[in-house]
């Protein structure tokens, strides 16, 4: 029993992750209508970003969460006015393959900035231990699954009760109509991506202060993939919650059936989700008309 | 001077070419690839090899992403299962490389049935992370099925003997890959003008329309995963036989990457563009490898320590640019070079 609550604090911990990154899906492609295949080497990068400003400038954490967030926004911005925004008007097809060109350079140019060995973040915080009866839990797991229902809520109230936001909805939905409509698409998309690589720079954070940074982090974004896809593409709140089902399902899977099943217990529970409901759990059916 | 095409009779309009020159062109090229492996170094002779061999698995992938528009991430699945249906039935089983062959056609069709029938519900991005989803599968897949597999430790795997012909020397798989890339050219060319393959392209323009039309797009979107499958999975058995040793490692994600990088880079949707693209793409990161050590050798040093990564930084950028600059390839900027000239110095 105690092994299984183990295994369930620490999948909501690590889904909590997932489900950040997830988020970040769900804000692009809610705000734009496409699949940005680099999220998860984007939250590589702003990770070892924070590493740099802790070794090179000061390991104080708001020193270091100031700069990762600042470094996400630019990040998030330079992508966007460079690989994204020539893409406006084309195929949704295209401007995907766009996101994957971009995912593998990100990815190798880790190898050439920083180095290839795995890094801790020593932040001073997030690895004390409080313990609940016979069960510990780092404080650092603890924030993290505290800011992913912040935020949460933060954004999901943003999209449904905001002007901005519900410009951002009407871009994805039809970006011709609401550029007639007076919204402008291109600042629309540069928020919405300064805004996801700031979520998925967060979440890299807490995953290096909580774990290692490394080249092979980007993987964080395609264990996300489940998470988004469970939830549905465009639901926020449904990402967030499909990333602590994949954390929990996939630290089970692990615990319970050996690690090679904890490699894949996302995609397989995708794979079945998806044969039962196409758009996943939350997901808005696309409605066609010819 | 031609003024036109002129079509009197459906025959005359599928017809592989109309032109003679390209009947006599295309002879050429054949006798001279066939003549090529005694000409060439090894070293030249291994991009050879290569090409051909990517060109079958580029072909493959263009009847599922290029015909018929389903986007597949995960081909490198279909890749690595072929090659471990090689390997286990030749090397474990010691039966003849034909039906070895045959097994790396049938098992990825037959696993391409399980990842095709939850897709036909499913759109777009959704499918593209499915298949995605299924890469990852397969390999825990066949990781844990040590009996039959090895496992993690991989089977080594020799150059095969056909009806008594050994295809041990570099020159004689060379003449085998040359075959196998051939047929498949002529395959796809064939699937492409055929009522199944202007259904593929009726599903890929306009799925609803094509419903319309009485085009059962379950049957054929099966279908299309099948025969890609059976393809590439043949590709795998090649490209196995020729690392001599099947492995997980062996068949990276960025396989999968390079794979649509080749038909983006050739052209979506033509087979022409696929054999362009493969050509490129394989040769791309030797060519800056070679242009770079040009200028300096601490260029050089750079290309030997990281050859992995600016391999794949290579693709990325090829991809992003071909995207931005050049939406229809090399086929589109081919057709366009033919028109000027032809035309020339009229506009058209």
């Amino acid at each position: 029993m105690e092994y299984l609550v183990q295994l369930v604090i620490s999948g909501l911990a690590i889904g909590a992750i997932y489900g950040l990154i997830a988020m970040g899906f769900a804000v692009i492609y809610k705000s734009t209508g496409l699949v940005n295949f680099a999220q998860g080497e984007m939250t590589m990068i702003v990770a070892y970003v924070a590493w740099t400003i802790s070794t090179s400038i000061s390991g104080n954490v708001f020193v270091v969460a100031f700069g990762a967030i600042l470094a996400a926004i630019l990040l998030g911005l330079v992508i966007e006015r460079i690989v994204i925004r020539p893409m406006l008007g084309e195929p949704v097809f295209a401007t995907v393959m766009v996101t994957i060109g971009l995912a593998v350079i990100l990815r190798s140019s880790i190898n050439f900035i920083w180095d290839a060995y795995p890094h801790g973040l020593d932040l001073g915080v997030g690895r004390d231990i409080i313990r609940f009866g016979n069960i510990g839990v780092r404080t650092g797991q603890i924030a993290v699954i505290a800011t992913l229902l912040f935020l949460l809520a933060a954004i999901w109230a943003f999209f449904r009760y905001s002007k901005f936001g519900i410009a951002m909805r009407a871009v994805a939905a039809d970006d011709r109509t609401a550029l007639l409509m007076g919204i402008s698409a291109t600042r629309v998309h540069a928020i919405a991506w300064a805004a996801s690589s700031v979520i998925a720079g967060i979440a890299g954070v807490f995953f290096a202060i909580s774990y290692d940074i490394s080249p092979a982090m980007f993987q964080l974004g395609l264990k996300a993939f489940p998470a988004t896809i469970l939830g549905g593409l465009d639901a926020i709140l449904g990402s967030g919650l499909g990333g602590l089902l994949i954390g929990i399902t996939e630290n089970l899977a692990g615990g319970y059936l050996g690690s090679g099943m904890k490699e894949v217990a996302g995609f397989v529970m995708i794979v079945v989700v998806l044969m039962i409901r196409p758009f996943g759990i939350f997901g808005e059916r696309d409605i066609e008309r010819v | 001077m031609r003024s036109g095409d002129f079509k009197q009779s459906y025959g005359e309009l599928v017809a592989l070419t109309d032109s003679r020159p390209v009947w006599l062109w295309s002879a050429i090229l054949v006798v001279a690839l066939i003549a090529a492996p005694y000409m060439l170094n090894s070293y030249a002779l291994s991009f050879l090899i290569i090409i051909l061999i990517t060109g079958v698995g580029a072909l493959g992938l263009n009847i599922l992403t290029g015909y018929t528009g389903l986007i597949s991430l995960g081909h490198v699945g279909f890749l690595v299962t072929g090659a471990y249906a090689y390997a286990v039935t030749v090397s474990k089983y010691g039966m003849p490389p034909i039906v070895g062959f045959l097994a790396a056609g049938i098992v990825p069709a037959l696993a391409s049935l399980v990842v095709g029938a939850p897709s036909l519900r499913l759109k777009g991005l959704y499918l593209a992370i499915t298949t995605l989803a299924f890469s990852f599968i397969i390999n825990t897949v066949i990781l844990e099925a040590r009996t039959l597999t090895n496992g993690a430790r991989g089977i080594s795997v020799q150059r095969p003997e056909i009806f008594g012909v050994s295809f041990d020397s570099d020159t004689a798989f060379t003449h085998l890959c040359l075959g196998f890339a051939i047929v498949t050219l002529f395959a796809t060319l064939n699937i492409r003008r055929s009522r199944v393959g202007r259904a593929f392209v009726a599903i890929r323009d306009n799925d609803i329309a094509a419903r319309v039309m009485g085009i059962n797009l379950h049957a054929y979107k099966l279908f299309a995963f099948v025969t890609s499958a059976f393809i590439t999975g043949i590709a795998g058995a090649l490209y196995g036989i020729y690392l001599s040793f099947v492995s997980v490692e062996g068949f990276p994600f960025l396989l999968s990457i390079e794979a649509l990088a080749i038909l983006i880079v050739g052209g979506l949707g033509s087979a022409l563009g696929a054999v362009l693209g493969t050509i490129l793409i394989v040769l791309l990161p030797e060519a800056t490898r070679f242009t770079f050590s040009l200028f300096s050798a601490q260029m050089d040093a750079l290309f030997s320590t990281g050859a992995q990564e600016l391999k794949s930084m290579l693709y990325g950028l090829v991809i992003i640019l071909f995207l931005r600059f050049q939406p229809r390839g090399l086929v589109g900027a081919w057709h366009d070079i033919r028109r000027t000239w032809v035309n020339w110095p009229l506009r058209y």
